[in-house]
């Protein structure tokens, strides 16, 4: 009995150290958390773009999909004949110089969608400060361009996310607008997408068409109505979405801050 | 105990009410594995042993119901014994589940008062349904003698009934608590302030009905796994034939469970899948293409093992049934069919690679293993090799009988059809799959799923109608199998066990740096999610401390049941007439 025993512990031991040995055996990857960052005016080029690779290769997950070319464009080597990113961001989009663009991408990744890929990238500005975004900026720069990034640039945002965050109690995804080189529509943009809007409402591109489009909306509501209609939704349910009706969180008036909720209404009032 | 849980909620409840940030920034220490690893051996010894309550009735009130039904009082005898087993290992779960609230409580003192402030109602509907549980379960096993005939007998079956919905409910409860910190809904964000979060939308959110079916499924394998190797071992320790061979019986029947359930668990996991891309894409590719892409490639060695192992237990079985043999011969291209399809499930492909590994390469996937890495090999692979165990247990079926029906050459042929066409429509949408954007590609592991299941389906009818009236070849000789065969079963056990463990550090660990995925950031000095190497030392740890538990638990129950059958064989002392304490 013994014996059986002991041949039946070996068993399980084997088969357990098997186990153990199999999953130490290939390559560790931890998911790190982003390290905090704290530049000066002072700061270089080099220290950015230092930072900026350890976090796009590290805990920045950036590698997860940028490289593949199956999730998201490479960054780091030549996409579709217009060389790494730092030689092509500027020809992005017009009016918008690289550092501009690079700091919207990763801001607001779903207004700056690179055909044929699809909206997976997550808002970076929940996950990282504003000195790792322009870190990141920084190094993406580097790839064949020239960093144009400056410690002015960091104290900007900084000094901008900070009146944000004063006046809305804090940080997160809600309050994601607050920050960046963003024009007011982007920051309404930002907002409404922090706040999942367009997981029902459709605006261009972007969203779903399960409650009323945003499209237009301006020349059939006006903003009294459409703070209402967000501060209390079903108050008054649109003909043709009454199947929907009750869909709508009833909330936003306590998630929004005055200001957040007078920036979606006044933009969503300009949609003519 | 539970109690006493319920009291330690409601003293963090009093807690002044914190946004999620500030929340988090609570911390306790452990000390020498720190606090990360106490709370996920509490978590995950808790969940090991809960898993076994809740899977072992299930199949025991199915057990009973036959043994009802077909008048055999062995099935009858084996649900007993399962419950007996259930009984023990209960007060082990809420021991579990108590050093688990206190792990929380005192090194998670903010995620703890954050979640209670948002589930405080379920909290204490958990507790009231596990007072019922409980006074079921001693019901349930305490009156199987007194409620044995007639409509009593269907009495104690509904208790058993009953005693499976509470603990799925029980569950479902549970799970809502977990998967709020994966899912939370999309209007909760750091701002808010866990009152003001609505309980359904936090209770029923996007991952709560995908994991409580994949742990349902998962819990059936799991409990099967676990009565296999305890039906194992007794048969192995067995000093009398007759012992032998009811071990041996019941090892089969855990071991039939185990994998019945495991052919339908990829498909649970296939919509958990799909609903956490739904819920946030970044999350779904972190978890299959990011930092976790090698947990994969270890799943699919675990899975590898399970299937070899299962199919291999079956095969050896064979040998204890007269007219087998005639099966025999097509083992080894079953068993070929599955080694490439463990060697195509384990080729990696969407990893993170270093520059030098990618140059290596000579470029992002490998030039041969590259196209065989991708879904639609995949999704091919795992689908040949369901069938090809589906076919195992057919013939293992179908070894000792002698179909009598004037269409049965006929009926044969067909079921051979179907198991052909099956495997074309899988092949041919594994091909097709390479030639299609991704998107499409994706709909097209429903259509080999589809074929495999309604094959399944449509092969068991035939099958049953088929052999109604059939002669046999001769009884299975239970009991007459080789030693090997039940290490198997411990193997099989061990491999679930370890399997459970990874997958759930794989669902908790997908939260990153999160203790409520991008509302509560986790600011401890345990907030990265360890490499893949730390887990498996901790899954193995949890694995280990649980099987000795379990072993112990058998013993004690072992203590009680043996002099008393001992003495009542031999017709000695005093209570020489008794039936054994909780036995056979």
């Amino acid at each position: 009995m013994l014996l059986q025993n002991l041949k039946i512990v070996l068993v399980v031991l084997g088969t357990l150290g098997l186990y153990t040995w199999v999953a130490n055996a290939i390559p560790q990857v931890e998911s790190e958390v982003p390290a905090q960052l704290s530049f000066g005016a002072d700061v270089t080029p080099e220290e950015l773009v230092s930072a900026g690779g350890q976090l796009f290769a590290g805990a920045g997950a950036c590698v997860t999909c940028h490289g593949l070319e199956d999730r998201a464009p490479a960054l780091l080597s030549d996409y579709g004949g217009a060389g790494p990113i730092g030689q092509r961001c500027a020809d992005r989009v017009e009016g918008m110089d690289c550092k501009e663009y690079l700091y919207a991408s990763l801001a607001d990744p779903y207004s700056y969608l690179v055909e044929p890929f699809g909206p997976i990238m997550p808002d970076q500005r929940i996950n990282l400060s504003e000195d790792q975004l322009w870190s990141l900026v920084a190094y993406l720069q580097d790839q064949g361009g020239e960093v144009t990034v400056t410690g002015a640039d960091l104290q900007s945002t900084q000094a901008s996310s900070a009146g944000g965050a004063a006046s809305q109690g804090g940080g997160g995804a809600a309050t994601a607008a607050a920050s960046g080189p963003s024009s007011d529509a982007t920051e309404a943009t930002a907002v409404m997408q922090a706040n999942l809007c367009f997981g029902c409402h459709k605006l261009g591109d972007q969203g779903v068409v399960l409650g009323p489009p945003f499209d237009g909306i301006g020349s059939r509501r006006d903003a009294a109505y459409l703070r209402n209609s967000i501060l209390n939704p079903n108050a008054e349910v649109p003909e043709g979405y009454q199947e929907v009706a009750g869909l709508m969180p009833p909330n936003f008036g306590q998630m929004l801050t005055a200001g957040q909720l007078e920036t979606i209404v006044q933009f969503l009032a300009s949609q003519r | 105990m539970r109690s006493l849980i319920g009291a330690l909620a409601a003293l963090v409840l009093l807690a002044e009410p914190a946004l999620a940030q500030e929340a988090a920034r609570r911390y306790g220490d452990f000390p020498v594995i720190g606090s990360r690893a106490a709370v996920w051996v509490a978590a995950q010894l808790h969940l090991f042993f809960a898993a076994f309550v809740l899977g072992v009735p299930m199949f025991a009130v199915v057990a009973e119901v036959i043994g009802i039904k077909s008048g055999e009082e062995r099935f009858d005898k084996l649900a007993k014994e399962f419950t007996r087993l259930l009984l023990v290992s209960y007060s082990a779960t809420a021991v579990w589940g108590a050093v688990l609230v206190f792990a929380l409580v005192t090194l998670y003192p903010g995620v703890w008062t954050y979640l209670a402030e948002i589930f405080d109602v379920s909290m204490w509907v958990y507790v009231g349904i596990f007072f019922f549980e409980s006074a079921t379960l001693y019901l349930y096993y305490y009156g199987w003698d007194l409620w044995k005939e007639g409509r009593a007998k269907w009495f104690h079956w509904g208790l058993g009934i009953l005693l499976n919905l509470w603990g799925t409910t029980v569950m479902f409860i549970a799970n809502s608590w977990l998967t709020y910190m994966m899912s939370p809904p999309a209007e909760v964000t750091p701002d808010t302030a866990p009152g003001m979060v609505q309980f359904w939308s936090a209770f029923a959110n996007a991952t709560w009905m995908p994991i409580n079916i994949h742990r349902l499924i998962a819990n059936v394998v799991f409990g099967g796994a676990i009565v296999g190797a305890y039906a194992a071992y007794r048969f192995l320790m067995a000093e009398t034939d007759e012992e032998r061979a009811h071990y041996d019986w019941m090892g089969y029947i855990g071991n039939f469970v185990a994998i019945s359930a495991l052919i339908v668990l990829p498909f649970a996991g296939y919509w958990l899948g799909r609903e956490i891309y739904e819920f946030n894409q970044q999350m779904g590719i972190t978890m299959m293409g990011g930092f976790m892409s090698w947990l994969w490639i270890v799943q699919a060695f675990l899975i590898g093992v399970l299937f070899l192992t299962g199919n291999y237990y079956l095969w050896v079985g064979m040998g204890r049934i007269p007219g087998a043999e005639r099966f025999q011969p097509y083992t080894k291209y079953m068993l070929v069919v599955l080694v490439l399809g463990v060697i195509v499930w384990a080729t990696p492909h969407s990893m993170i690679a270093s520059r030098d590994e990618i140059s290596a390469m000579g470029g992002q996937f490998h030039p041969f293993l590259g196209v065989l890495g991708v879904m639609s090999a995949k999704n091919t692979a795992v689908n040949l090799m369901i069938l090809t165990t589906f076919l195992s247990f057919l013939l293992y079926r179908r070894a000792n009988k002698e179909p009598v029906v004037g269409w049965a050459g006929r009926g044969t042929m067909v079921q051979g059809a179907l198991f052909g066409i099956a495997a074309l429509v899988v092949l041919f949408y594994g091909v097709y799959g390479y030639f299609v954007p991704a998107i499409v590609r994706i709909g097209f592991s429903v259509y080999q799923v589809l074929a495999v299941l309604s094959t399944i389906v449509a092969v068991v009818v035939l099958d049953v109608l088929m052999l109604r009236g059939a002669t046999s070849r001769g009884e299975i000789r239970w009991g007459q199998m080789p030693p090997r065969s039940q290490y198997a079963l411990f193997i099989l056990a061990v491999t679930f066990t370890w399997l459970m463990g990874l997958m759930g550090f794989a669902r908790s660990g997908i939260r990153q740096h999160w203790h409520v995925f991008e509302v509560m950031r986790d600011t401890s000095v345990d907030a990265a999610t360890p490499a893949l190497g730390y887990a498996s030392v901790v899954i193995s740890v949890c694995v280990l401390i649980f099987l000795g538990m379990v072993a112990f638990i058998f013993w004690v129950g072992g203590l009680a049941e043996k002099p008393i059958i001992t003495k009542a064989a031999r017709g000695e002392g005093p209570h020489a007439a008794l039936q054994p304490a909780g036995g056979d």
